[in-house]
């Protein structure tokens, strides 16, 4: 398995998100992480690339054990491993090309110039050439999204983690972002971990889909197992209802 | 530095956030709380420091948002500081003069002992302490915001650290445009209190702008300080950010201990500073 989470724990003050988490994710897989909002999926993902650090347990990418890296250590890590922020994240002082190009800058040492004609191709492949020279505040969200896409994608990883890749996106252009990390995983072979509350991403694209709750994995199965689940927290979960067992 | 009202928890490693659990349990550890958490707060100070300083003799150093800043923290607060410092100017002329003239009927010497107050203290520190409300404020917001909408783990992600991008300038332009903006000061109090001199206690310009009383010790220890408080306000302030938690009502509270804390480690730089420039530097 390329990425293993093993007995991950992980607390913030009083609140213990994490309490003993094991997940394993395939090579190629596009993997889902769902549960209740502050159940701790995108803490959980942020611990595969050292941005937190676990209290106990261990990570494991390609067999390498991850979690207590020191930071130069984790830049082969983070070449390997992309992420998408949840809200883009994308720098304000720099336009879109130039936030494109910073990965390459700084990863491959590419000069400015190098960087920049990269990053105007890569802008090219996600429909956004046009808006090369714009500050990602003249852009929308989706625009936005698709920009922080092209930049987590800018170094070629094997390994993407999308961390609701879809919220706050109109359902065209969240279609289009589930389209495309799709793609990632059948054409290039790519691995995607995606953190998502979306039933529909969810129930499309989803090769696998493991549940969060009160700090444990609830469920880990395929979409038809999600589907066919007896758990009433889990039905609760993806049936969307209001009331139920769920303690959120 | 034990101001703090809010219940967040700061991590000071930026390189591994650790968020602990600093509700006090037994009595000793309730007593020695304060202590701890100002102890950790002075770590997060120092290791900020040591890295910002280890990136600039290493060289990682960003010249545009460099040039960038310096104009930010310079040019943007030209005209704040001089407003600041004609008002100070002739107030503290104005003020010195009647209270000599309770003592004294002569005003000669008033010139040069302002000019010495201004150099050795009130010239770099109100500058200063200008400087922290405007700049330091506006750093912690900067950082603070990016640190809440992870703009700076996507920095980390993209293989830039924080610390170069975000610190090392800030530092810097910090402590060349405090410096500048010192002499500055020192410039427009000296020419406001001339004018007030000259229309309130008809003094001659050439007998209030007198230098006699000020040598290079004063200059040195108006040089020390500007630059202590030019390093001062960037670092404590980033670090303000750097540790925000809590969204946006977290961005307020950093943006609030930025400034004061930033005031008062110039107060304490100042306290320092006088006493070393006292001891090494008499006063003429």
């Amino acid at each position: 398995m390329p990425i293993h989470f093993k007995n991950l724990h992980k607390a913030f003050g009083p609140k213990h998100v994490l309490q003993g988490v094991d997940i394993e994710v395939r090579d190629g897989e596009c993997f889902f992480v769902i549960g209740a909002s502050g159940v701790g999926k995108s803490v959980l993902i942020k611990h595969l690339v050292g941005l937190l650090r676990p209290d106990s347990g261990d990570i494991y990418l390609d067999g390498e054990e991850v979690s207590r890296l020191e930071e130069k250590a984790l830049y082969p890590v983070r070449k390997k491993c992309a992420m998408v922020f949840q809200n883009s994240t994308l720098f304000d002082s720099m336009s879109c090309v130039e936030n494109v190009a910073l990965p390459l800058r700084m990863h491959k040492g590419m000069s400015m110039k190098d960087a920049l004609i990269e990053g105007e191709r890569r802008l090219e492949q996600v429909h956004m050439h046009e808006f090369c020279k714009a500050f990602p505040a003249e852009l929308g969200d989706g625009m936005r999204k698709r920009i922080a896409i092209a930049r987590a994608l800018t170094l070629d990883p094997q390994y993407v983690l999308f961390d609701e890749p879809t919220t706050g996106l109109d359902p065209i252009s969240a279609r289009r972002v589930d389209k495309l990390i799709q793609e990632l995983s059948k054409n290039f072979g790519v691995t995607s971990i995606v953190v998502s509350h979306d039933l529909t991403s969810i129930f499309t694209i989803a090769d696998r889909i493991a549940m969060l709750y009160q700090g444990h994995v609830r469920m880990l199965g395929t979409q038809n197992d999600f589907r066919s689940t007896q758990d009433p927290i889990v039905q609760q979960f993806v049936t969307g209802e209001a009331e139920g067992p769920m303690e959120v | 530095m034990t101001i703090q009202a809010q219940p967040l928890t700061q991590h000071h490693d930026l390189e591994d956030p650790v968020h602990e659990d600093d509700r006090p349990r037994t009595l000793v550890q309730t007593m020695t709380a304060p202590l701890s958490a100002f102890g950790q707060d002075m770590y997060g100070l120092w290791t900020l420091l040591r890295q910002t300083v280890q990136a600039i003799l290493q060289g990682r150093v960003d010249r545009e948002s460099t040039f960038a800043q310096l104009y930010s923290i310079g040019n943007g607060s030209v005209l704040f500081i001089t407003v600041t410092m004609i008002v100070l100017g002739m107030i503290l002329v104005v003020q010195a003069g009647m209270q000599t003239q309770r003592v004294l009927p002569e005003l000669s010497l008033l010139g040069a002992n302002i000019i010495q107050l201004l150099a050795r203290e009130f010239a770099p520190t109100v500058c200063a302490m200008m400087l922290a409300t405007r700049v330091g404020a506006g750093i912690a917001a900067e950082i603070g915001s990016m640190v809440v909408t992870d703009q700076v783990d996507a920095l980390r992600m993209s293989g830039a650290q924080p610390v170069d991008y975000l610190v090392v300038p800030r530092l810097i332009a910090g402590v060349l445009m405090t410096l500048a903006l010192s002499f500055w000061s020192l410039f427009i109090a000296l020419m406001a209190g001339t004018f007030a001199a000259n229309t309130q206690f008809d003094l001659n310009i050439s007998t209030f702008v007198n230098f006699s009383f000020v040598n290079m010790g004063d200059y040195i220890v108006m040089t020390l300080k500007a630059i202590a408080y030019g390093a001062a306000i960037p670092i404590v302030s980033s670090q303000r950010g750097l540790t925000t938690f809590g969204g946006s009502e977290g961005v307020g509270w950093a943006t609030t201990n930025a400034v004061v804390h930033s005031s008062i480690a110039i107060i304490l730089l100042d306290l320092i500073l006088s006493v070393f420039g006292y001891i090494a530097f008499p006063p003429v």
